[in-house]
C-alpha cells in the first residue's frame, strides 16, 4: 500500500468537525461580549498562527535535515511535505485577518488604532513597523516564498520518484534550495512573529520571542508527525516505518520540549530579573491574572513530556508515544493562547476605555475596563468550549489539507539516496526481543 | 551485520584501512621522536607560557591597578578573555555530546581533540575570573563552606555564582567524558608498549580489558553522559550570558542572550578546532583520518553558527529600535557609531560578513580558507565580547563618567600567555595519548571506510547494497 | 581468587562479524561463554551474547536526583532558615535564581556518580591490574573466551572443534 486513499468517510468525519468549527466560530462571533468581536478576531488568528506555523516550521525542519544529509526520516519525507503544503490554506486564512484589517471589521492590534497610536509616543515610534503595509505585504510576500519553497522542494521530490538515477541530480539540487530557505527563513520568520504574535502586546518586546515561539511550533509539529504516522500505520500504511523511526521523532519532540523550557525559562527569569517594568508587565499580568495558563502551560509542555519521553521504551510504544503528542500539542495551542489572548483583551479593554471617553463615559468605562481585567474573562482567562470546539475545525482543516496532499504521490518515495538507510534505520536494540531478530 | 549507507555519503576514513592501520597511525604520534616541527610549536609555546607566568605573577604581586580598568569600565580585556576562553570550550563536548546523540559519525575523526582542547580551554578561562577578583589568595571564598563569619553563605541569586557552579560542573563532566573515552585507547597503547611506557600507560588504563560487558556500560555511560552533557554545554554559556542579561544595562539586558551566546559558543569552538585540526592533521600525518569531509562538515557547523549569531544581531539591533527604550537605543547606536566602532567593525565582519563565503562548496574544502577564516572566527569572537563587555561600559547612564579603555601590557601579556598555556598542554596531549579516538573510528570502519563506501568502493560491496 | 587461577580457553578472529556468527552458534550449541573481547564496542552483540541491558543509566537517574534535591534544599534552608538577605528586591524563596544551580548540580552528582560506578563495577581505578588474554585484542582480534577449570578433555575438544568451524585464526590456552 504505497499509494493512500482518502476514503469518503474519513473526509465527512474531518468536514464535521469543520463544520463544527465553522458554527463555533459563528456562535463566537455572534455572542462575543468583547468589543469589536475580539474574542472571534483572537480565535481566528490564534489558530491561523498556530497551524501556519505549524507548516512552516515542518518545512524548515525538513530543508535542515536535507542540508544536514539526513537518512532516517527519509520513508516518511512525503508526510512532511504534505504539512508543509497547509501554508497555502494559512495564507488565505491570513487573507481573511488582513481583510479585515483594512475593512475595519476588526481591532485585534492596539497598533492598528490611529488615534491611539497618535497619543502614544511608543506606540508612534514602531508605527513604521507596526502598520497595516507592512503587515499586509510582510504576511503576504513572506508567506508566499516559503510556500514557493514548498512547493520547489516538493516538485523536485517528486521529480525524483519518477525519473531520479544514481546521480541523484534532483537530490543535489534539493541541498541547494533546502539550504537557501534555511538562512531566508530564519531571517523572515522571526519578522513575522514579531508582526503576527508579539505586537499584540504593542507596548512590549523581547528579543527571544521569535525563537521561543518557532520551539512552540516545532513541538506540536513533531507531536502530530508521531500522531499521523500511528495512525496512517493503524490503517495499513507504512509499515516499514517501524518504532525506530518513531523513536527518533519521539527524541526530536523530548529534545525540544526541553529546548522550549529552556527558552521559556531564559525569556522569564531575565524580565523577572531585571524587573523592568515595561517588559515584566507581559509577565505580571500572565502571571497573576492567567494563573490556571500560566503554570499549566509549563506542566503540559515541560513536566509531562519531559517525565513520559525521558525513557527509552516509552518513545517506542504507540500508547505512550500518543498520549505525550496529544498533550504537548495540546499544551503547544495553549501556549500560543496564552501568548495572544491577554494582550488582545488588554487592547480591547483599552479601546473601550477610549472609545467611551469619546462619549464622556470615560471614567466608568475605565473603571469598568479595570473591573473586568480581573475578572474572568469568558474564552480570555481559560479556553471555553467554543475555542476548543474552533481548534477541533481548524485541526480537521489541517488534517484534510495534509491528507489529501498525501494522495497526490506515493507514500514512500523512490530514488532517494538515503532511502536504503531509512529503511534499515536502526537506534537501539531491546533487550530479549531481539532474540529473533538475530535469527535473521 | 553490514550496514547500509547511502551512496551519497563520502567516506570518512580514507586508504583502506585496516583495524590494525589505524592502531598503527593514531598511535604512532605518541610513540616516535617529537618531529622539528613540534619541537618548534612547543617551544613557541612553553615561552607564551613563561609569558602568561610572569605577567601572572607581576598581576598578583602590584595588584590588578596594573591593569588599565577604571571606575566606569570594570570589566575589561579579563572578563573578554574568560567569555572568549569559555566560548571555545564548548566547542569539545558539544562535538562529543550533541554530535552522538545525532549520530553524526564524522565525530569520531575530531572528537578526542576537541574534547581535549575543551578541558585546556576551560583551564585558561578560568583563571580570568579568579585573578579579576584581586585578592587570589581568597579566591576560595566563592565556595559555599561553612566559616567563621556567621556562617555567611554565598549568594545563591547571583549569576557570578551560577558561573561558579557552572564552569566547575563543566569541567569535571568535559574531564570524566574525555578521560572515559580515552581509557580503552590508552589500553591499546599500554599493549603496545614496554618498560617504563607499559607501567604508565598500566597505571593510566585503569585495567581495561575490553570485555564485552564493559562495552555494554562503556556506552551506555558515554550515552548518558552525551545526554547529560548536551545541557549542560548549553546551561554553561547561558550562564555566562546571565552575568550580563540579569543586569539592568542597556545593551546587556537582553532576552535572546542566552540561546545567542550558545551559538556563538559554538561558533567560536569550531573554528578553534579547525585551526587545530588543519595543523594537526598536516603535522601528524593523519589526513586519512580527518579528511576534507570532516573538515567541510565543521566548516558547515561555522556557517549555521554564525548565520545564527548575524541573526541575533539583527534581531538586537531592530528590537532595540522597536522598543522605545531611548537608553537602549543609544546602547546599539553606541556600539555601531560610538568610540569603539572599530570593533563592531571586526565583529561584524569576521562573524557574519565572512564566513559567508562558505556557501562556496570549493573554499569549505579548501584547507588554506578554512585555516584563514578559522583565525578570523576567532578574532572576530573576541571583538563580540570586547564590543559587548567595554563599548556597553564605556556610555553608561551618566554622561560624566563616560570613559574610553585600553589595555596595558600586562592585559595583553595575560591573553597572549594564555595561548601559550593553551597551546602547551596540546602540544604535550599529542604527544601523550592518542589525538583520534581509535576505538571509536574502528566502530565506525565498516560503514564510513572508503573500501566499503563511497566512489572507491569495493565492487562486492557495492553489489550487495544494490541487493538491499 | 589468586590461589585458583581460571583456565581459559579463547579463540580469536579477523572480524567483527565472524565473531557475531560465531556467538550465535555457540549460543545454539549451549556452550557457556565466559566473555567476549574486542577492540570497539559491537553494535547488537549484547543481545545475541544475552546480556542483560546495562542498568547503568538507572543508577544516573537516582544520582542526578539526589543533586537536584541536595542542592535545591540547601540553597532553601540557607536563604529561608540559616541566614535569610534579601538580594535585590527578590523574595527569600526564589525559585528561579536556584534553578540554574540546581541543575549544574544535577548534572554533577548524576555523572560523577555514573562515572566513578562505572569503574567499581567494572573493577577498574588508577593501576588495576586485571589480566588480559592477548595484547592484539585492544587492537585488531576479537576474541570468544571459555573457562575451562575442570572441564573434560572431550569437553575441551569439543570447544577446539567449535573454534576451528566458526574460522577463529588462532586458539590459545591461558590461565588467568
Amino acid at each position: 500500500m504505497n499509494q493512500f486513499t482518502f476514503e469518503s468517510k474519513q473526509k465527512t468525519v474531518l468536514l464535521s468537525f469543520m463544520g463544527l468549527g465553522l458554527l463555533c466560530l459563528l456562535l463566537t462571533f455572534f455572542t462575543d461580549s468583547q468589543p469589536m468581536h475580539m474574542r472571534f478576531w483572537t480565535n481566528l488568528l490564534h489558530n491561523t498562527v498556530f497551524f501556519t506555523g505549524i507548516a512552516f516550521i515542518i518545512l524548515f525542519f525538513l530543508a535542515a535535515n536535507i542540508t544536514a544529509w539526513a537518512g532516517w526520516y527519509t520513508l516518511f519525507k512525503r508526510v512532511w511535505e504534505s504539512m508543509a503544503s497547509f501554508m497555502i490554506p494559512g495564507l488565505a486564512l491570513f487573507l481573511v485577518i488582513i481583510a479585515g484589517m483594512w475593512l475595519g471589521w476588526h481591532e485585534l492590534y492596539h497598533w492598528m488604532d490611529a488615534d491611539t497610536v497618535a497619543n502614544d509616543p511608543v506606540l508612534a515610534g514602531k508605527s513604521s513597523f507596526l502598520n497595516k503595509n507592512w503587515y499586509t505585504f510582510g504576511t503576504l510576500i513572506i508567506v508566499g516564498v516559503w510556500i514557493f519553497f514548498a512547493w520547489k522542494l516538493r516538485q523536485l521530490s517528486l521529480e525524483e520518484d519518477k525519473m531520479g538515477g544514481p546521480q541523484f541530480s534532483q537530490h543535489h539540487r534539493m541541498r541547494i534550495w533546502a539550504a537557501a530557505f534555511l538562512p531566508l527563513a530564519g531571517f523572515s520568520s522571526a519578522a513575522l512573529i514579531w508582526q503576527w504574535v508579539m505586537s499584540v502586546d504593542a507596548h512590549w518586546y523581547s528579543t527571544l520571542f521569535a525563537w521561543y515561539s518557532a520551539a512552540s511550533w516545532f513541538v506540536a509539529a513533531g507531536a502530530f508527525t508521531i500522531l499521523l504516522l500511528i495512525w496512517l500505520k493503524s490503517k495499513g500504511y507504512y509499515s516499514e516505518v517501524t518504532k525506530e523511526h518513531l523513536h527518533d521523532v519521539g527524541k526530536y519532540v523530548f529534545a525540544f520540549s526541553v529546548f522550549w523550557t529552556y527558552l521559556w525559562f531564559s525569556q522569564y527569569m531575565l524580565i523577572w530579573y531585571a524587573n523592568n517594568g515595561e517588559e515584566t508587565v507581559y509577565f505580571q499580568t500572565r502571571h497573576q491574572q492567567y494563573p490556571v495558563l500560566f503554570y499549566g502551560n509549563l506542566i503540559l509542555n515541560f513536566v509531562m513530556p519531559f517525565l513520559i519521553l525521558m525513557r527509552n521504551d516509552t518513545k517506542r510504544k504507540n500508547g505512550t508515544l500518543i498520549f505525550a503528542s496529544l498533550i504537548v500539542f495540546f499544551g503547544h495551542w495553549i501556549d500560543y493562547f496564552l501568548m495572544i489572548k491577554p494582550g488582545a483583551l488588554h487592547t480591547a479593554h483599552e479601546l473601550a476605555a477610549a472609545h467611551g471617553a469619546e462619549a464622556a463615559h470615560g471614567a466608568e468605562h475605565a473603571a469598568e475596563a479595570v473591573h473586568h481585567a480581573s475578572n474572568f474573562a469568558a474564552g480570555f482567562t481559560i479556553p471555553g468550549l467554543l475555542e476548543i470546539g474552533t481548534m477541533l475545525g481548524f485541526a480537521a482543516l489541517f488534517i484534510y489539507v495534509v491528507l489529501n496532499k498525501l494522495t497526490q504521490a506515493p507514500l514512500v518515495p523512490a530514488n532517494d539516496p538515503y532511502l536504503g538507510e531509512s529503511e534499515h534505520h536502526q537506534v537501539w536494540y531491546e533487550f530479549g526481543e531481539d532474540e529473533e531478530v538475530a535469527h535473521h | 551485520m553490514s550496514t547500509v549507507v547511502s551512496p551519497i555519503r563520502e567516506p570518512l576514513i580514507e586508504g583502506g584501512k585496516t583495524y590494525h592501520d589505524i592502531t598503527e597511525d593514531i598511535a604512532a604520534p605518541t610513540e616516535r621522536t617529537p618531529s622539528v616541527a613540534w619541537v618548534l610549536a612547543f617551544m613557541v609555546a612553553v615561552s607564551g607560557l613563561a609569558l602568561y607566568v610572569f605577567c601572572l605573577g607581576w598581576t598578583i604581586w602590584n595588584g590588578i591597578g596594573t591593569w588599565n580598568l577604571n571606575r566606569t569600565i570594570g570589566w575589561g580585556w579579563d572578563i573578554t578573555n574568560f567569555v572568549w576562553w569559555i566560548g571555545i570550550g564548548h566547542a569539545g563536548t558539544l562535538i562529543s555530546a550533541i554530535l552522538l546523540l545525532f549520530r553524526q559519525k564524522w565525530r569520531t575523526g575530531v572528537n578526542r581533540a576537541a574534547e581535549a582542547m575543551t578541558i585546556f580551554a576551560v583551564m585558561c578561562a578560568g583563571q580570568f575570573p579568579l585573578i579579576h577578583m584581586g585578592r587570589i589568595w581568597l579566591a576560595f571564598f566563592i565556595f559555599p563552606y561553612p566559616n567563621t563569619r556567621g556562617p555567611l553563605w554565598v549568594n545563591f541569586n547571583s549569576p557570578l555564582l551560577w558561573d561558579v557552579f557552572a564552569i566547575s560542573t563543566y569541567f569535571t563532566v568535559s574531564l570524566l567524558f574525555w578521560y572515559t573515552g580515552l581509557v580503552p585507547d590508552l589500553a591499546t597503547l599500554r599493549d603496545r608498549s614496554k618498560g617504563l611506557r607499559r607501567k604508565l600507560y598500566d597505571f593510566f588504563s585503569f585495567g581495561w580489558t575490553g570485555s564485552a560487558k564493559h562495552w555494554q556500560r562503556w556506552e551506555s555511560l558515554s550515552l548518558v553522559l552525551a545526554g547529560l552533557a548536551t545541557p549542560l554545554v548549553l546551561s554553561v554559556h547561558t550562564i555566562v550570558s546571565f552575568d550580563f542579561a540579569t543586569s539592568v544595562i542597556p545593551g546587556w539586558h537582553t532576552t535572546i542572550f542566552p540561546p545567542y551566546f550558545v551559538a556563538g559558543a559554538i561558533f567560536s569552538g569550531f573554528a578553534m578546532v579547525q585551526t587545530l585540526m588543519v595543523l594537526t592533521r598536516k603535522v601528524l600525518n593523519l589526513q586519512e583520518y580527518i579528511t576534507l569531509s570532516h573538515i567541510e562538515s565543521m566548516n558547515k557547523v561555522i556557517l549555521v553558527t554564525g548565520s545564527i549569531v548575524g541573526v541575533a544581531y539583527l534581531t538586537e539591533l531592530f528590537i532595540a529600535w522597536y522598543s522605545g527604550y531611548i537608553y537602549e537605543q543609544f546602547a546599539f547606536y553606541n556600539r555601531v557609531f560610538g568610540p569603539y566602532y572599530w570593533a563592531y567593525i571586526g565583529m561584524m565582519s569576521c562573524n557574519v560578513l565572512s564566513p559567508q563565503i562558505f556557501w562556496f562548496k570549493k573554499i569549505r574544502r579548501s584547507i588554506f580558507w578554512t585555516f584563514v577564516m578559522s583565525i578570523f572566527v576567532n578574532i572576530g569572537m573576541w571583538f563580540e565580547r570586547f564590543v559587548i563587555i567595554a563599548t556597553t561600559l564605556a556610555r553608561d547612564y551618566l554622561p560624566s563618567s563616560w570613559s574610553y579603555y585600553s589595555p596595558t601590557w600586562v592585559e595583553i601579556g595575560l591573553f597572549v600567555g594564555t595561548l601559550g598555556l593553551f597551546f602547551t598542554l596540546y602540544l604535550i596531549f599529542v604527544r601523550v595519548a592518542p589525538v583520534i579516538a581509535i576505538a571509536e573510528v574502528k566502530a565506525i570502519l565498516k560503514s564510513a571506510g572508503d573500501q566499503f563506501t563511497g566512489a572507491k568502493a569495493q565492487q562486492h560491496e557495492g553489489a550487495q547494497q544494490q541487493a538491499h | 581468587m589468586k590461589n585458583d587461577k581460571k583456565e581459559v580457553l579463547y579463540g580469536l578472529y579477523d572480524d567483527e562479524e565472524q565473531l557475531m556468527t560465531a556467538v550465535k552458534k555457540a549460543k545454539s550449541d549451549h556452550l557457556e561463554i565466559m566473555d567476549v573481547y574486542s577492540p570497539f564496542p559491537i553494535h547488537g552483540l549484547d543481545p545475541v551474547m544475552g546480556l542483560s541491558e546495562s542498568r547503568l543509566h538507572i543508577a544516573g537517574f537516582v544520582y542526578g536526583a539526589i543533586g537536584a534535591l541536595f542542592g535545591f534544599g540547601f540553597m532553601t534552608w540557607v536563604f529561608t532558615r540559616d541566614w535569610p538577605i534579601i538580594f535585590g528586591g527578590k523574595p527569600y524563596w526564589s525559585v528561579l535564581s536556584f534553578i540554574p544551580i540546581t541543575f549544574e548540580l544535577t548534572v554533577l552528582f548524576a555523572s560523577v556518580g555514573m562515572v566513578v560506578t562505572f569503574y567499581t563495577i567494572c573493577g577498574m581505578w588508577p593501576g588495576a591490574k586485571n589480566p588480559t588474554l592477548d595484547n592484539r585484542l585492544t587492537d585488531d582480534k576479537f576474541c570468544i573466551a571459555f573457562q575451562t577449570n575442570g572441564a573434560s578433555t572431550q569437553e575441551v575438544d569439543q570447544l577446539r572443534s567449535f573454534f576451528s568451524a566458526t574460522g577463529a585464526s588462532e586458539v590459545n590456552e591461558k590461565e588467568l
